[in-house]
């Protein structure tokens, strides 16, 4: 007979709650009834990081026929040992919420509603929107003469989504636009 | 042996990760939230909210403290529940006696929603909820399908402080007493909730009344018994001696 441990774990646990029910003159119909499989069993398990904040929890993401099923912490991890946040936590529940926004999203100058573009379009219109802004405010000197080679109009604020090294290339795109005010969410 | 839970509610921060871990596990839909001045969000527990982080604020000697009570099923050894199923639907209420999990079956769907009032009412601590929508009476399982193949419930797992503690019986009680000696030592209003009637024991360090106004076990049902329930407990010595 082929059975994994966990299977006769399972059996062990099943047999004992029989067991236990017939000595006390139960019915044990519904107590089997109930047993039911673990929805995660034989599922792929696939270890991810969570993307929001710096300690950066590893997260197992069970996998069945291609399909994100479920997510838990990974007890492997030395930081959180298996556990995680309310927002950790709630990794699946993103993953499939109705809300997520899976497109880019539009809204032209006036407008007030979004509509969908695709990358090309609003990574086009993004670089076209830095070079204008770049080219119309770019600092040579300040006010006192003191050369400065800066931009004050553009802000960037960075995500958490982003490693070390996005972040290296991130900054060094920045400062060579010369654009001063720039930030980064890692810091939670 | 019966597993126990230990929560620890002085090592709570109120993250609210196990309720969130517990609707993802049992993958239950959003549900409205109301903003009623604290963060205790959805205000109550209900048919997708086996747990709920309770939120209390009192100012004591001068300085605001926050209560926090992570809130669930009991998992009482001699459920009062269980015994009002047994007398109109029985099957729709039972105990597993490998885990002392009380758990709800769909067979609760048998019942009137009446019928599963009056099984409400026989809860000393408020705990289970109609789920209108089934038509069924719903509350935590303690995970059994998790237990059952060798892991801890799903909110014990994605605690980060080790407020919620889940283990063998004996295991927490022995932890329980340990935590409530040191506790005992900067709070001595500390105490361990119920410990000898139930599976879920909470250690709290203020008065018990002042986290919730189930927290303490009503000894007294929450509304009068009805005539068939008063009849079905003088019955239960001679039904329980014919066996």
């Amino acid at each position: 007979m082929d059975i994994s441990r966990r299977g006769f774990i399972k059996l062990l646990g099943a047999g004992t709650a029989c067991f236990g029910l017939a000595q006390l003159g139960l019915d044990v119909k519904p107590a089997m009834a109930y047993a039911t499989s673990l929805k995660t069993a034989g599922a792929k398990e696939v270890v991810s990081i969570c993307p929001f904040c710096s300690c950066g929890c590893n997260i197992i993401m069970y996998v069945r026929d291609g399909q994100f099923i479920s997510s838990e912490g990974d007890p492997d991890y030395p930081v959180s040992e298996g556990a995680l946040c309310a927002k950790g936590a709630a990794f699946h529940a993103m993953h499939v919420s109705k809300h997520r926004v899976l497109k880019p999203l539009y809204r032209a100058p006036g407008s007030d509603k979004w509509e969908e573009k695709d990358w090309s379009f609003v990574l086009d219109r993004i670089a076209h929107r830095v070079k204008e802004t770049r080219d119309r405010d770019f600092m040579l000197k300040n006010d006192k003469g003191l050369t400065v080679n800066r931009v004050e109009s553009i802000f960037q604020l960075g995500t958490s989504q982003m490693d070390n090294e996005e972040c290296a290339v991130s900054h060094q795109m920045l400062r060579a636009l010369g654009v001063v005010y720039f930030d980064h969410q890692a810091r939670v | 042996m019966p597993k126990t839970f230990l929560i620890d509610t002085t090592r709570c921060t109120a993250c609210r990760g196990c309720q969130i871990a517990c609707k993802e596990w049992k993958g239950f839909p959003s549900v409205h939230t109301k903003q009623t001045g604290t963060h205790q969000n959805p205000p109550d527990l209900g048919p997708y909210n086996y747990k709920l982080v309770r939120f209390k604020e009192y100012k004591m000697k001068n300085r605001v403290e926050w209560l926090f009570f992570p809130e669930q099923c009991r998992h009482c050894i001699e459920p009062g529940c269980k015994a009002g199923a047994d007398d109109v639907v029985p099957g729709a209420i039972i105990q597993d006696p490998a885990t002392g999990a009380v758990i709800y079956t769909e067979l609760t769907k048998k019942l009137t929603e009446k019928q599963a009032e009056d099984i409400r009412a026989m809860c000393p601590y408020n705990i289970p909820r109609w789920d209108k929508k089934e038509g069924k009476l719903t509350k935590c399982d303690m995970c059994i399908d998790r237990l059952q193949a060798g892991m801890v419930p799903a909110c014990v797992k994605v605690c980060c402080t080790g407020c919620m503690n889940f283990g063998e019986r004996d295991a927490m009680l022995e932890l329980g007493r340990k935590r409530l000696a040191l506790v005992q030592k900067t709070t001595p209003k500390a105490q361990l909730l119920d410990p000898d009637d139930v599976n879920v024991i909470y250690l709290v360090s203020e008065d018990r009344k002042l986290y919730h106004e189930y927290a303490e076990r009503s000894t007294q049902p929450a509304r009068e018994m009805t005539r068939q329930e008063l009849l079905a407990k003088a019955a239960k010595p001679l039904r329980s001696l014919l066996g």
